[in-house]
This record gives C-alpha cells, sequence and structure tokens, in this order.
C-alpha cells in the first residue's frame, strides 16, 4: 500500500508537472502523424501522470481523485469508441475501420474523412491504454487485507 | 559541426562506462539507483544529439522529453518501493 509522501518537495514538484504531462501525452496523442507517438504513446505518458500522482501521494487522495470504478469506465469507454468508428463502417456499407465511407457523415471529403476517424480511434486507443495502465498499478501495488494496513499507517504518520 | 557531435557523443558513451561500473558493482541500492538514473540523463543528452546529426531535432526532442519523464518516474517508484520494504 502506497500511503501519502512526507517529503514536500516532491509534492510539489508532482503537483506542477502532473498537468503539463497530460498536455504532452494530449499533444502526443493529438499530432501522431507528424511527430512519433500516436494513441498508445500518449495513453502510456498520460497513464504515467496519473501513476505519478499515486506514487507522490498515496492511494487514498489517488482513489479519491480517479477511483477504480472510473478507470474500468474509461477502457470500456475508449473500446467502445474504437468499435464503434469500426462498425460505423460496416454500418456505411464498407469493411471494418474502412474510413473512407464516414465522408457522407462527416461531410468532408475522403481524405479528411480518413484523417478525422483515424484521429478518433487513436484517442479510444489512448483511452483504453491509459486505463489499463493506471488499472494495473492499481492493482500490483495493492496488498490483500490494504484497507486495515492503510488505516494503521495513517494512524502511525499522524501521531508522530 | 557533425564530427563535434561525434566527438561530444562517444565521450558521453565513453562516461556511461563509468557510472555503469557504480550501478553494477556500487555498494547498497541507492548508489545503483543514482547511477541508473544518471544513465538515463546520459542517454536523453545521446538521443538529442543523434537528432542533430540527422537533421531532425524536433522529432527527437519528443523522445527525449518522454525519456526524461519516465526516468523520473521510475526512479521515483524504485524509491518508494523501498521505502515500503522497510
Amino acid at each position: 500500500m502506497i500511503s501519502n509522501s512526507t517529503d514536500i518537495i516532491i509534492k510539489t514538484v508532482a503537483r506542477i508537472f502532473i498537468p503539463f504531462i497530460q498536455l504532452y501525452a494530449l499533444y502526443v496523442i493529438m499530432h501522431g502523424h507528424h511527430s512519433p507517438g500516436g494513441g498508445f504513446q500518449g495513453g502510456v505518458i498520460l497513464g504515467a501522470s496519473l501513476i505519478l500522482l499515486l506514487i507522490t501521494h498515496g492511494h487514498r487522495q489517488a482513489m479519491e481523485r480517479i477511483s477504480e470504478k472510473l478507470i474500468s469506465n474509461f477502457f470500456s469507454i475508449g473500446v467502445l469508441i474504437y468499435a464503434g468508428i469500426g462498425l460505423l463502417c460496416i454500418f456505411f456499407l464498407g469493411n471494418f475501420l474502412d474510413y473512407g465511407k464516414l465522408a457522407n457523415l462527416l461531410q468532408v471529403d475522403i481524405a479528411n474523412a480518413r484523417s478525422l476517424s483515424i484521429l478518433g480511434v487513436e484517442i479510444g486507443v489512448g483511452l483504453t491504454v491509459m486505463a489499463v495502465m493506471v488499472s494495473i498499478f492499481y492493482n500490483i501495488s495493492k496488498p490483500a487485507q490494504s484497507r486495515k494496513n492503510e488505516e494503521n499507517h495513517d494512524k502511525s504518520i499522524s501521531e508522530r | 559541426m557533425v564530427n563535434f557531435l561525434y566527438g561530444i557523443g562517444f565521450g558521453l558513451c565513453f562516461l556511461v562506462l563509468f557510472v555503469l561500473y557504480r550501478g553494477i558493482f556500487g555498494p547498497g541500492v541507492f548508489n545503483r539507483i543514482a547511477a541508473i538514473s544518471a544513465i538515463g540523463t546520459k542517454t536523453l543528452v545521446l538521443l538529442l544529439i543523434m537528432g542533430f546529426i540527422y537533421n531532425r531535432a524536433e522529432m527527437f526532442i519528443d523522445i527525449s522529453i518522454v525519456y526524461a519523464l519516465l526516468n523520473f518516474v521510475g526512479t521515483l517508484a524504485a524509491a518508494k518501493y523501498l521505502e515500503m520494504e522497510k
């Protein structure tokens, strides 16, 4: 069980850095066709920002910000976006993920429709990867009788 | 200019060996963590030099920012793990 860090430097650095890391992750996702990156890499960076929050501020505060239920919603929504775009292409008489068929729906020409739908798919992949990373880290950093240990640990810290 | 960058790059690669010695044989865990962190920093500079040699600095800057971030988070995670071990 990871408890709240008592070091003010670590906590302040994390608090200042986390928004910029998330902004950079969004840049990696959106800019994946010009520079290295894309959905998976951006998702990993987004997950790293949340893991940084978990490491520095402890389980309890991280769970308040982003609970396990919210995380499982996120990875379902990511898969839904990916599969939804793919199935929408089938609905418009194309193959799975045949983006060109969405041109009529988005009311742009075929090249722009491909670009936009690939961006949508990348956003879905990024959400799923972020949620799965954080979920794995939650699960491996939490022992079985975690709740009781955490309470004892917090009590001993406040007594100190 | 390219020769200068090659010189700096090979110099850094040579310096990594000294840090690697501390990482392998260093007494205690904290020397090893510091050594890994230093190797990560050197790798970051090497990536940037590589970017300037290939004339694609803007691409390699993106990679090196991510490398720095993951190095920071990794060092912090290792330190936290050792704190929990006690």
